[in-house]
């Protein structure tokens, strides 16, 4: 049982990581980024290249990131124009419908590209001890990178300037651009900076066990759960849902069964929009 | 509510209310023509089985569309469980006709009412707790990615990866194409003239009101919460109807047949693209769209590629639809004083 | 300080206010009044680039900042307090404040005599913004407004919702602000309050301006007494 809550929770960071990236764009401006989780993945592709190439682990992570990062800027400079331009319902939907269209054109590209898709990164190593449970170095690292791009990620929202320059602009956008803060700027960071942290969650997946190539939506759609549960808008709903659901679902896995803990997940989604739509700390009213 | 995607032409064209067409003809004759170009394909195609088993799927799409259409088009509701919902009357009246031996009508007739009370009771959710387009799709793909799962594993009842063999109404229709293809083709005109009489009534009315501006619409003593449970009610009954038909007509049903990524997808795009909230929009969108997945079906390992990039063009480009897009063209151009004679030459 | 040219702006293309054109002097208090739906936040909101304008040209020391966006505008020098404050709500006082700031860091100094301005700010530095009264808001409003060291105040109907005595004492720190060098510009409902402060003012009135003058000729005008300050 222990094994299984200390799995749950580095899981648990890594859920809470895929929805800040989502939960921030949505916050920040409104839109859903349905091309999340297959940005994601094409990250761990480019490091897991990167290590067959030959590079050293950090830096085909810093790649893999990297190229992420560019592609979440160009994605933002150009189709996300016209989604800003419309308001309310109308820009919710295209952001969806314009993302869905990137999603597929990047599985399609994947698929077709990597046919026989499964891909692990492969960290070489013995096991080590911790806490009495025993860890590959995979899973040590993967549980490293976690924990330290939270903390990053924390630190930064809470003390940094610019960390608390985008929680301005999520509060109140018109009281950010009094303050000398430019929205569209944040907004394109935040969405490159969202891709990054999901394709960490995809690098990290992948050093654990391997993922299929095909993994863009359900990574998609457990970042929606995710931050559905956390509250649309909200960091520390993201990582507190993360973390609830990481351990649900790795104990539930293992007592129960993979369909029954996808539904559970699911029904959680289902049960915060109805029962308490802001979810567990979110700001909507 | 009120920025959504406008069903502009219908706005501007009652807002000057011609006088009332009278005749059936007048009344339908936009489904009619539908109904006879549509029911020409299989004279022209009748004789290849490979293209009647696309044209039958194309008219299942477009009555999904038009059933959707009531749903989102008519008061915005975004179900993203179109699949879902015709999964749950398709199982359910094989189900019925197969396991517990009840007559096919009375299958279809009882899916299509679980469907139904299913859909009802998301809008009633959506209504009940006020829920905005980004929640209802989220709820509702919950839905989907459930039934999906349940699916799958109650295998004793659903026959899970491999599918369920649905032998009620096979024998009448299996084998040959063509009675298929015109069973679809009169569920498609039943449901227009569905849609038709919900336009002009006064749920239709209602449906308009809350479209362009709901708290209006609450003031005027339109009961918004009434009328998005009918379209909820409404829409999913159809679709629950049209998986019913669909799963006997076919014989087989299995996982990929009422997936999200096989069936939502497809049908927004379909009635995005031919415009919401219009008579026909969906039909254009679903028979255009099925051309297309078929000219892309030779490029199989680039389709989704391509399906994606067409998304993203159309989208960029057409943002209210066809049709709508074409309305609003012709009420601009109407709307010119002295320019009346060219206008109706346009049209 | 500030020059006006022959502005027009509105709302989904009708004009609200049709070729206004006004000066604010270095170091000079002036105010806009009128009426409600005379325009004066449609002004404002054009002139600090909230709302594009549809004619005119805007001038701050000097610099064209007539197709600045806002948060450049702010940049330049204009701080813009509006009459629904947009504070962080989820923020505490501190926080809100040290944005005023940015992209630097606040200097402590600045920071000492906004809270010596304003005393209840201080006592609750740690609290959130949406918990706070009306006037404490207010007051926090001006305060971020005042940290970016701004050469142009601009104030749109200060004492909206807050009770006499706070809005006499909400008056009173505006003079100290203005003995001290800053330049104010105020939109304002509650007449006497603001010709008490003001060097110069003009008169808005659907959207045109009706007469300008110093605030001793506005005082004495015939029309603004009956239309402004209830005397036959």
């Amino acid at each position: 049982m222990t094994a299984a809550i200390l799995d749950g929770i580095v899981l648990g960071l890594q859920f809470g990581l895929l929805g800040v990236g989502l939960t921030l764009v949505y916050g920040l401006g409104g839109v859903l980024n349905l091309a999340h989780g297959s940005m994601a993945v094409v990250g761990a592709i480019v490091v897991a290249n990167s290590m067959a190439a030959g590079a050293p682990v950090l830096v085909a992570v810093g790649a893999g990131l990297l190229a992420v990062g560019v592609l979440g800027l160009v994605l933002d400079a150009t189709l996300m124009r016209p989604v800003y331009r419309l308001r309310g319902e109308s820009r919710v939907l295209l952001s969806l419908l314009l993302t869905l269209g990137v999603a597929f054109v990047i599985d399609g590209l994947l698929v077709w590209r990597y046919p026989i898709g499964s891909l692990g990164i492969h960290i070489g190593g013995d096991p080590v001890e911790i806490l009495g449970v025993r860890m590959r170095t995979g899973s040590l690292l993967a549980s490293a990178i976690s924990i330290g791009a939270g903390t990053v990620l924390v630190a930064f929202f809470r003390l940094s300037t610019a960390g608390r320059a985008v929680r301005s602009v999520i509060q109140d956008e018109v009281g950010a651009r009094l303050c000398g803060i430019n929205p569209a700027a944040v907004r394109s960071l935040i969405f490159g900076l969202s891709g990054v942290l999901a394709a960490l969650v995809a690098v990290t997946r992948s050093m654990t066990a391997p993922i299929p190539t095909t993994a863009g939506i359900d990574f998609t759609i457990l970042a929606l759960i995710v931050t559905v549960v956390g509250g649309l808008g909200s960091v520390a709903g993201a990582f507190s849902a993360g973390i609830i659901l990481g351990i649900v679902n790795t104990v539930s896995s293992f007592y129960i069964g993979t369909y029954i803990t996808t539904i559970m997940l699911l029904v959680a989604a289902a049960l915060t929009i109805v029962l308490r739509p802001s979810g567990l700390l979110g700001t909507r009213a | 509510m009120t920025d959504r995607l406008p069903e502009s032409g219908t706005a501007a064209v009652t807002a000057v209310p011609s006088p009332a067409p009278t005749s059936v003809l007048q009344k339908y004759w936009p489904i009619i023509a539908t109904a006879l170009i549509l029911g020409l394909v299989p004279l022209r195609y009748g004789d290849s089985r490979a293209t009647m088993g696309i044209a039958v799927a194309g008219v299942l799409f477009a009555t999904y569309a038009v059933s959707f259409n009531i749903i989102f088009g008519s008061t915005g509701q975004l179900f993203l469980c179109i699949g879902a919902l015709a999964g749950v009357g398709g199982y359910s009246s094989a189900i019925l006709a197969d396991r517990a031996g009840l007559p096919l009508l009375l299958s279809m007739v009882l899916a299509a009412l679980v469907s139904s009370a299913l859909g009802a009771a998301f809008s009633w959710l959506v209504v009940r707790r006020s829920l905005d387009v980004i929640f209802t799709g989220i709820l509702t793909l919950t839905l989907s990615l459930s039934f999906s799962n349940l699916v799958l594993g109650q295998r004793n009842w659903t026959g899970g990866e491999t599918g369920l063999v649905v032998d009620a109404g096979s024998e009448t229709l299996l084998g040959d194409q063509i009675p298929p293809y015109y069973i679809m083709l009169g569920l498609l005109v039943l449901f227009l003239v569905v849609y038709r009489l919900l336009q002009q009534s006064h749920i239709g009315w209602a449906f308009r009101a809350l479209r362009d501006d709901e708290v209006a619409a609450e003031l005027a003593g339109v009961n918004v919460a009434r009328y998005r449970i009918y379209a909820g009610a409404i829409g999913s009954a159809m679709l629950g109807l049209a998986g019913a038909v669909w799963a006997h007509s076919e014989g087989f049903i299995g996982p990929s047949t009422y997936a999200f990524g096989s069936v939502d997808v497809r049908v927004i795009v379909m009635v995005a693209f031919g415009g919401m909230g219009t008579l026909l929009g969906p039909v254009l969108g679903a028979v255009v769209f099925t051309v297309v997945d078929e000219i892309l079906v030779s490029f199989s390992q680039l389709r989704e590629v391509l399906y994606g990039v067409v998304i993203i063009i159309l989208f960029l480009g057409f943002k209210l639809g066809v049709i709508s897009e074409f309305r609003r063209l012709v009420t601009r151009l109407r709307s010119r004083p002295g320019r009346r004679g060219r206008a109706s030459e346009l049209r | 300080m500030l020059e006006v040219e022959g502005l027009s702006a509105g709302y989904m293309g009708d004009d609200v206010v049709h070729d206004i054109s006004f000066r604010v002097a270095d170091g000079a208090a002036v105010t806009i009044i009128g009426s409600n739906g005379a325009g004066k936040t449609t002004l404002f909101r054009a002139v600090c680039g909230l709302l594009p304008k549809s004619a005119g040209r805007v001038t701050l020391d000097g610099a064209d900042i007539s197709d600045l966006s806002a948060h450049r505008v702010a940049r330049a020098g204009l701080a813009y307090v509006p009459s629904e404050r947009h504070l962080f709500p989820q923020m505490t006082v501190v926080e809100n404040l040290s944005l005023g700031a940015f992209p630097g860091r606040p200097d402590p100094k600045t920071m000492a005599v906004v809270l010596d301005l304003f005393p209840q700010l201080g006592e609750r530095q740690n609290q959130r913004a949406g918990t706070m009264s009306g006037g404490e808001q207010q007051m926090l409003a001006v305060g971020r407004a005042l940290i970016s060291k701004p050469v142009l105040l601009v104030l749109d109907e200060p004492t909206t919702g807050l009770a006499p005595k706070l809005a006499a004492d909400a008056y009173a720190a505006l003079a100290v602000l203005q003995a001290e060098g800053l330049t104010l510009l105020i939109a304002e409902q509650q007449v006497p309050l603001a010709l008490s402060l003001a060097d110069h003012g003009y008169v808005l009135e659907n959207g045109r301006v009706q007469l300008e003058g110093s605030a001793e000729e506005l005082e004495n005008d015939p029309e603004v007494r009956r239309a402004y300050l209830g005397v036959a």
